[in-house]
């Protein structure tokens, strides 16, 4: 019912901006359902107050049991037309979505323009990881950041998470993206962005005290400059690399649990 | 009709003898024998417990329409340390303890503590429960779980603050030490004793101690849901038995069931994702325990109210059977973002979709009851009404997130909780009120205000979906759940308005109970008296007294018919009146002359 | 007779037949809960073990057989011997109930104390809770399964003590029948336990 009341932007009420190349998917899915649960409801309701209306004190009950075999069939029909027509193409498009998108991560993988980014959850923060222009994680011109994520847009953005203490679920709206990040599992998500900007990243399971203020950003720029931020921060990594700092190189090798 | 043989009546009354009603103190109120006064006790319990968990509500509500600012009345009481304004400690404090309080502490004790307990022997035609130590036992266990949640509030180290659903690692030492969450914890075992003990009693006493001619196609539905509901409890707590207590070995003996990752011991830790298996296993079928009973009592007094036989009972009964069967089948979706396997994800969406189906009928149903019915509007009809109108609501927004695609976006947001709010507590809220007024006549021999209560339905019904279709529209426009203050977001800067109003028409809701508390109060001291059957309606406890007698019946009824036979042209013709009750002899026909003349 | 005036105290009430079966069908129920707890904690060890690549896990002391396995044959004989028990109660032979529940509460009590050996060796041993998933699993469910043990002992130990003031007999077993029940469902749990912790 509240879903039709579709984004009202200038109110900020509704789904938030979509800067992601796939979401729309999502948004189209939910908006498409919502037609037929508005529809549902509301003749649900108009049912309800037309029998109090019509069919109140002064009018004589029916002695009807429900139980003729044509009245049984029609309530079947029903529930199976509800079924097959609202919740099939949720059904469908969920397994379409999964196989070709959202859970696509092969053909992603496979994508030579595709950047990695390994992500760590903590109580209360998060850090990220770039391989840098060696392409291998855990090594001194990784870029680390602390609460930011910066990624290029119109190329697909590869994560890898984990989490050092409790659960987490790393979220970003705009992008449609949402992953729990759990100590001793590695999760995986991916998203390409088709704009440029600043959108937020929120944790979105209760991890404790701050997980209300668990936010980072994420900048999305265009590809040159975000190169740039990539030669220039690994250039810099790679002059501060420490090796005694163990605790420093918590990068693990991608390829491990990629999965492919 | 049915012959009962007289040997079997006789085995009937042999089977449950009348005993002597207590006259001590002792036996007569605290440990009770008697299923009714067991049930109050339930009743009393959790209405109190509604309250709090309903002020802790208030209390977030406030916190997200004022963020920081202190909270009248309540802060000045609890919140001195903190200049009566909420911090994010308290805050996790106030969200974990509505939702354990709301679930084990007030729904459980009001529609299957008191309404099952009350119901469920009077309905067959029983004088008590097949086990009524076990019954007395339940109630105490219960009250030693109370007390296991007041301890859990004074530790040194906070009070239990992982969220309901107590998810390691958060809920394990790493995460929330002390002991204020070990309380909370053992508390939730407790309860979980209790509820399995009053599971057992009911199953039992439904199938041993059914009146000679209660089959099982002639039960009220009310019955059915309360039965199927202790099934279900009977064999799904035992699961959150067991994840309470692995939880407990890891917080107090240093186990690693659910610790994992940095934290855990190097030769291989656990698994939290194990706890959120167990818990789910559990908590999906939870969630139909809680509403079985409603969907059993609004069946019956949909047919009640519209003085009409419920359309298809078995239909009905089956479909409630169906989701049973199911229920425990589709909990992966609570999981579908921790990263499991595809095929899991797959599966659960299916059976979660499925699972729909046996609700349509349900819903389908209840609709053609009232349709060409002769509808009363009494209060209990309209909460009845008001049930469909906010399970509607909520089951329907339960597709989204059934479905893998749509709750990438949605999970984890207000959206669910606007859901499980909808189909859980507004829900079984509303069928608590409506069983509540219809029954009160036979619990206490008194009436309660009809005006009253049409008043306190629709300020509660206008309410309810305000502040749940804000929760739903907060979600959907990317809130998430548990937030302390949503505000820090840019792209949820602008919830505030939506925010606020929810929160205005949640304290707009908890005034509108003062209207119920008053009624209610007022109609046990001065209501006026009420007769055997003051609804007219059919089933067994309708026809012994108001309050029925410690026995229930002096004699075990007969039962000669189903429990919805309403509008039949035969009983108007014979007994002058569209109803009749279950174990009511049908007079023969009276001879055309006198019948034509009166 | 010794306790007569005691048990008056105790008051007792004949049951009849239908009863007996109204109590019998609690039991199963109870039964059927408890073995879905089990069930869960089972599940619980097998998903443990199955994300661990190496079961047990490098650097464990190993779990013995020998010692678990001559307490899965004490128990078993401890549920024969309260078997034997019922069978002689409900055949009238009372004479033979009391020292049949007595075998089945001593061999309970061997049961306990044997596992206690267990538990203090392995602990000796280097085996600690805080290890992981591998020692969380064989003192939780094996410390969780000790205490129905001891529940059960409870209950045998009350029956001995009614076996001892009265006679057990055909019209008056119920007690009986509901604890070897139990009895019975405490050693399956444990047969179970000893082939999946300890030999696979």
């Amino acid at each position: 019912m509240t879903l039709l009341l579709a984004p009202l932007p200038e109110k900020g009420i509704g789904l938030p901006h979509d800067a992601s190349l796939h979401g729309w998917r999502i948004d189209a899915l939910i908006n498409e359902t919502s037609v037929y649960v508005g529809l549902l409801f509301v003749i649900m309701v108009a049912w309800v107050v037309l029998a109090c209306l019509r069919h109140g004190p002064r009018h004589e009950a029916r002695f009807d049991h429900g139980t003729s075999t044509r009245s049984i069939a029609v309530g079947l029909c029903i529930a199976g037309a509800i079924f097959f027509v609202v919740d099939g193409p949720l059904f469908v498009n969920s397994l379409i979505l999964a196989r070709d998108v959202f859970g696509n991560f092969a053909k992603v993988e496979a994508d030579p323009k595709s950047v990695r980014i390994e992500i760590t959850a903590h109580q209360w923060a998060w850090v990220a990881r770039y391989a840098g222009p060696d392409g291998k994680f855990n090594t001194p011109d990784d870029i680390v950041t602390f609460n930011d994520v910066v990624v290029p847009e119109g190329t697909p953005i590869l994560f890898q998470l984990v989490s050092t203490d409790v659960i987490h679920s790393f979220n970003i709206p705009n992008m449609r993206a949402k992953i729990d990040a759990v100590p001793g599992m590695v999760n995986r998500v991916w998203f390409e962005a088709k704009e440029t900007g600043e959108f937020d990243i929120a944790c979105a399971q209760h991890c404790g005290l701050n997980h209300y203020k668990m936010k980072a950003t994420l900048t999305v720029l265009p590809r040159p400059d975000w190169e740039k931020w990539a030669a220039e921060a690994s250039a810099n990594s790679a002059r501060d690399y420490d090796p005694d700092d163990r605790e420093a190189h918590w990068g693990w090798d991608w390829s491990e649990h990629a999965r492919i | 009709m049915q012959v009962i043989p007289s040997e079997e009546r006789a085995a009937h009354e042999e089977l449950q003898p009348i005993h002597h009603e207590p006259k001590s103190f002792f036996f007569k109120y605290l440990w009770s024998l008697d299923h009714k006064m067991i049930g109050r006790q339930f009743l009393w319990a959790g209405l109190g417990f509604l309250l709090v968990g309903g002020l802790l509500a208030m209390m977030i509500r406030w916190q997200w329409a004022f963020p920081g600012k202190p909270v009248p009345v309540l802060g000045s009481i609890f919140l001195r340390s903190q200049g009566g304004a909420i911090g994010p400690a308290t805050y996790m404090t106030i969200f974990t303890m509505h939702g354990l309080i709301m679930i084990f502490f007030a729904i459980t004790p009001v529609l299957i503590g008191a309404f099952g307990n009350f119901l469920l022997p009077l309905q067959i035609g029983a004088r008590d429960m097949a086990f009524p130590w076990l019954n007395a036992l339940s109630f105490w266990t219960f009250a030693l779980s109370l007390v296991f949640v007041i301890l859990s509030l004074f530790g040194e180290l906070g009070a239990a603050g992982a969220g309901w659903t107590t998810y390691p690692p958060l809920s394990t030492n790493v995460g929330t030490p002390g002991s204020g969450q070990t309380w909370m914890v053992a508390a939730v075992f407790v309860t979980g004793v209790s509820t399995i003990m009053g599971g057992i009693n009911y199953v039992t006493t439904v199938i041993r101690h059914r009146a000679p001619g209660m089959t099982w196609m002639r039960l009220p539905l009310a019955t059915w849901g309360l039965w199927l509901t202790a099934i279900l409890n009977v064999l799904f707590v035992p699961v959150l038995g067991s994840a309470a207590l692995l939880l407990l070995l890891d917080r107090l003996f240093g186990t690693q069931f659910f610790i994992a990752g940095a934290t855990a011991s190097v030769s291989g830790g656990g698994d939290p994702i194990l706890f959120q298996h167990l818990f789910w296993i559990f908590g999906h079928p939870e969630v139909y325990i809680l509403i079985l009973p409603a969907w059993g009592i609004v069946s019956d007094l949909l047919s009640f109210f519209s003085r009409k036989p419920a359309n298809w009972y078995r239909g009905t009964v089956y479909a409630m059977i169906a989701v049973c069967v199911l229920s425990a089948m589709v909990y992966g979706h609570h999981m579908f973002l921790t990263g499991f396997t595809p095929l899991l994800g797959q599966s659960f969406m299916l059976l979660t979709l499925i699972i729909s189906v046996p609700a349509e009928l349900l819903f389908l149903n209840w609709l053609r009851t009232v349709w060409q019915g002769s509808i009363r509007l009494t209060t209990p009809m309209l909460f009845s009404l008001g049930m469909l109108f906010v399970f509607g609501m909520g089951g329907l927004t339960g597709l989204y997130l059934g479905a893998t695609a749509t709750d990438i976006y949605l999970h984890d947001t207000m959206f669910v909780v606007g859901h499980f709010h909808l189909t859980m507590a507004a829900a079984s809220f509303v069928a608590s009120l409506a069983a509540i007024y219809f029954w009160f006549p036979k619990m206490f021999g008194r009436r309660m205000n009809e005006t009253l209560g049409k008043v306190h339905f629709w300020i509660t019904l206008v309410c309810l979906v305000t502040v749940f279709s804000g929760q739903l529209l907060a979600g959907y426009s990317g809130q998430s759940r548990r937030l302390y203050d949503p505000y820090q977001y840019t792209f949820l800067k602008h919830l505030l308005g939506v925010n606020r109003v929810a929160s205005y028409a949640a304290f707009l809701l908890l005034f509108a109970q003062f209207i119920f508390i008053y009624n209610f109060i007022r109609s046990l001291i001065a209501g006026e008296k009420a007769e055997s059957n003051p609804w007219q309606v059919s089933t067994l406890e309708w026809f012994t007294a108001s309050p029925p007698p410690y026995h229930n019946y002096d004699r075990i009824p007969t039962v000669l018919r189903g429990p919805h036979e309403f509008a039949d042209p035969e009983v108007r013709r014979r007994l002058g009146r569209d109803f009749i009750g279950q174990a009511e002899e049908l007079p023969e026909a009276m001879p055309p002359a006198v019948a034509s003349a009166g | 007779m010794i306790g007569a005036e005691a048990m008056s105290v105790i008051r007792y009430r004949p049951r009849g037949a239908r009863e007996q079966a109204t109590a019998w069908i609690g039991m199963v129920i109870f039964l059927g809960s408890w073995a879905m707890m089990f069930a869960a904690l089972f599940f619980s060890y097998g998903m443990l073990r199955a994300r661990l690549p190496v079961w047990p896990p490098p650097g464990t002391p190993p779990l013995p057989r020998l010692l678990p396995g001559i307490n899965t044959l004490i128990i078993g004989l401890s549920s024969v011997a309260m078997q034997r028990g019922l069978s002689a109660a409900r055949r009238a032979q009372a004479a033979a109930v009391l020292p049949a529940i007595a075998a089945g509460f001593l061999l309970g009590l061997a049961f306990l104390s044997l596992q206690f050996v267990l538990w203090t060796g392995l602990w000796r041993a280097g085996l600690r809770p805080e290890g992981g998933a591998y020692p969380s699993v064989f003192y939780g469910l094996t410390a969780i399964h000790a205490i129905h043990v001891a529940v059960g002992l409870g209950g045998l130990g009350w029956l001995l003590t009614r076996a001892f003031f009265h006679a057990f007999g055909p019209a008056r077993n119920l007690g009986l029948r509901l604890w070897t029940g139990y009895w019975h469902f405490v050693g399956a749990v444990w047969l179970l336990m000893y082939l999946t912790v300890f030999l696979i």
